[in-house]
C-alpha cells in the first residue's frame, strides 16, 4: 500500500507545481510513448532519467523514491517471467537477461513518470484540465473522486483489518486457501462502506444542486502562460532528441 | 489492569498523537475517557489490544507488556468496539455476525449459541437475527457492532463512541448493562464526546488532550471544572452549567444536590 503515497498528491509551490496539468500532460504522452517503442535499455535508461530534473526541481524527492521503492517488488516478478518467456521461446540466456532488463527499466520509467504527474498536479486542477479540454465534467469529476478515494480506502482497509483483528481474526493462520478466506471479513465491509459513501457522496452532492444547470461556471480557471510554453518546449525538444537517437543511430 | 508508562506514539514524524502518557487503570474501574476531536482517544485504546505497540514507553495489561503479545491473543482479554460499526460488520446473517468472535476463539457450538441469544436479547435484536447486517438502521448496526464484542466476555471492555446515535432509551439500557458488568468486575472504558453520559452513569474520567493526559480524577471533579473543559473544547454537562448559574459553592452534576439548592434559593420548601 505504501506505494500508493508516491502518487498522491501534497501541496507544493515549485514552478512544477505551477505548470497546467495540460503540459504536464504532453510529457506524460510523449514519454510513455517513448517507453513504449524503445526498446535498447540504455535509451529506456535516458528516458528515465527525463523524470529527474522534474523531481529535483519541485522537490518531490523522497515521495517519489517511495513509488520507486514500492515498484522494485514487482520489478521482480516482471524480470523472472519475462526471463523464463524468453528463455523458453528463444533459449538464449543473453537475449533474455538484456529483455528482462529493459522490461525492469521500462516499468520504472512508467511509474516514474506518471508518479511525477501524480504528485505535482492536485486532483482539483486535474479536473478542471479536463473539463477545459473538453472532457464531460461527469467524467472528469468520476476520475477526480476515484483518485481522491484511493488512499481512502487504503486507511479504512487499515482500519477494517484492525477492528477485525480485535475480534479475534487472525489473518496469517492456516494454509493458503485458508489465509484467502481471512480476507473476506476485510473486503465485504470495505466494499460495502465504499458503496454506502459513494451513495452519500451522490445524494449530498445533488442536494447542492449537482447536475442542475447544463453548463456550470468554475472558480479557478486555468491559463497557460510563458512557463508552460517553456516547459513544453523543452518537452517537445527533449522528446525529438530522444525520438533521433533511434531514427538516426538507429539503436533499436 | 492496564498500565501505559510515559507512552509516546506518533504516525508521522514531529506530530505526536500521544505524548509521554501515564496511565493506571485499576481491575474493576468504569472510566470514561474524553477528549476534543483528534486528541488521541482512538490512538490510545488502540495500545490496550496492542494494535498499536508504543513507540517510546511501555503497555501492560494484568502485568504483561503487549509488545510481547499478538493481538488476537489480547483480545480474548480486551474487547475493542470501534467507533464505526461499518468497519467490522461482514456477515450474512446477524446472528453469523455475533458469532463471528465466539468462533475465532473456538468456542464449542452451544456455548457459541447461548451467547449469541444473550447479546441478541440483551441488544434487543433478535427479531433481526436472520437479517443481513447492512440492513439494519444505524444505531442498530452500532447495537450490533457492540454485541458482537460484548458476547464474547472479555475481562476488560473499551467501546469508541457507544452512544453515538442511540435514541435514550438504548443509551439507559447500555449504561445498564456497563454499570452490571463493572459490577461483576470487569474493567469498561468508554471513549466518548457525550458529557450526559458521563454525567449520568460513569464515575470516573481520564481527559486527553492533544495527546496528553491532562486531567484524571472523578467525572463530579472533572466535568465541573469550566477551565478544563473549556481547554478541550468539550460542552459541560447541563447540571454543571446549572450549578455555575446557581453560583453553588460546590458545584455539581448531582441531581439531588442541585435541585435541593435550587429550591433553598428560590425559598420554597423542600421537595
Ligand atoms: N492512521 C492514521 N494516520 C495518520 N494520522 C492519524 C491516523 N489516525 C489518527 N491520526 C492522527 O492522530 C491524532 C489522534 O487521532 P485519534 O484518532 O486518536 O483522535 P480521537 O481522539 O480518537 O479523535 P475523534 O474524537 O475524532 O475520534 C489526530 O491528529 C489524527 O489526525
Ligand atoms: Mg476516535
Amino acid at each position: 500500500m505504501k506505494v500508493l503515497y508516491g502518487f498522491e498528491y501534497r501541496r507544493g509551490v515549485s514552478v512544477i507545481h505551477r505548470i497546467d496539468p495540460r503540459s504536464k500532460m504532453i510529457y506524460v504522452i510523449l514519454f510513455t510513448a517513448l517507453t513504449v517503442y524503445f526498446v535498447n535499455p540504455l535509451l529506456l535508461l535516458l528516458v528515465l532519467s527525463s523524470s529527474l530534473p522534474i523531481v529535483a526541481i519541485s522537490r518531490i524527492g523522497s515521495r517519489w523514491s517511495q513509488s520507486i521503492k514500492g515498484s522494485l517488488f514487482f520489478i521482480a516478478f516482471i524480470f523472472i517471467f519475462n526471463f523464463i518467456g524468453i528463455v523458453w521461446a528463444t533459449g538464449s540466456v543473453y537475449d533474455a537477461v538484456i529483455s528482462g532488463i529493459s522490461m525492469s527499466i521500462r516499468f520504472i520509467a512508467l511509474i516514474s513518470i506518471f508518479s511525477v504527474f501524480f504528485l505535482t498536479t492536485s486532483p482539483e486542477d486535474l479536473t478542471q484540465s479536463m473539463v477545459q479540454v473538453r472532457i464531460p465534467y461527469d467524467y472528469a469529476l468520476t476520475f477526480n473522486m476515484a483518485m481522491r478515494f484511493v488512499p481512502t480506502l487504503s486507511r479504512e482497509a487499515q482500519i477494517i483489518m484492525d477492528a477485525q483483528k480485535s475480534r479475534g481474526l487472525e489473518m496469517e493462520k492456516g494454509n493458503l486457501i485458508r489465509r484467502i478466506k481471512n480476507y473476506i471479513p476485510v473486503l465485504i465491509p470495505l466494499i460495502i462502506s465504499s458503496f454506502r459513501r459513494a451513495e452519500l457522496v451522490a445524494d449530498a452532492m445533488e442536494s447542492r444542486a449537482f447536475g442542475a444547470s447544463k453548463k456550470r461556471t468554475s472558480l479557478y480557471v486555468l491559463a497557460l502562460g510563458k512557463r508552460d510554453a517553456l516547459f513544453i518546449l523543452i518537452t517537445v525538444l527533449s522528446f525529438l532528441l530522444l525520438l533521433s537517437l533511434r531514427l538516426v543511430l538507429g539503436i533499436q | 489492569m492496564i498500565l501505559f508508562e510515559d507512552v509516546s506514539y506518533s504516525y508521522s514524524p514531529g506530530r505526536y498523537a500521544l505524548e509521554h502518557v501515564n496511565l493506571d487503570i485499576g481491575g474493576a474501574e468504569l472510566v470514561a475517557i474524553l477528549g476534543e476531536n483528534g486528541a488521541g482517544k482512538t490512538t490510545l485504546v488502540k495500545h490496550i489490544n496492542g494494535l498499536l505497540k508504543p513507540q517510546s514507553g511501555r503497555v501492560t495489561v494484568s502485568g504483561a507488556d503487549t509488545k510481547n503479545s499478538t493481538v488476537a491473543a489480547l483480545a480474548r482479554k480486551v474487547g475493542l468496539v470501534f467507533q464505526n460499526p461499518d468497519h467490522q460488520l461482514f456477515a450474512e446473517t446477524v446472528e453469523k455476525e455475533l458469532a463471528f468472535a465466539l468462533v475465532n476463539f473456538a468456542m464449542p457450538p452451544d456455548e457459541v449459541s447461548r451467547r449469541v441469544d444473550w447479546a441478541m436479547k440483551e441488544f434487543e435484536l433478535t427479531q433481526y437475527r436472520d437479517r443481513p447486517p447492512f440492513m439494519l438502521s444505524g444505531g442498530e448496526r452500532k447495537r450490533l457492532a457492540l454485541a458482537s464484542v460484548l458476547c464474547y466476555d472479555p475481562q476488560i471492555l473499551i467501546l469508541d463512541e457507544p452512544t453515538t446515535g442511540q435514541d435514550s432509551r438504548q443509551k439507559i439500557r447500555l449504561a445498564s448493562l456497563l454499570k452490571r458488568l463493572n459490577g461483576e468486575g470487569k474493567t469498561v472504558l468508554v471513549v466518548t464526546h457525550d458529557m450526559e453520559f458521563v454525567a449520568d452513569f460513569i464515575p470516573k474520567v481520564v481527559m486527553l488532550s492533544k495527546g496528553r493526559v491532562i486531567a484524571e480524577g472523578s467525572a463530579e471533579e472533572i466535568l465541573t471544572n469550566r477551565e478544563l473543559l473549556m481547554g478541550a473544547s468539550l460542552l459541560p454537562p447541563q447540571l454543571a452549567e446549572l450549578s455555575w448559574d446557581l453560583a453553588l459553592q460546590r458545584p455539581t452534576i448531582d441531581l439531588e444536590q442541585v435541585v435541593s439548592a435550587a429550591s433553598k434559593l428560590v425559598g420554597g420548601s423542600q421537595r
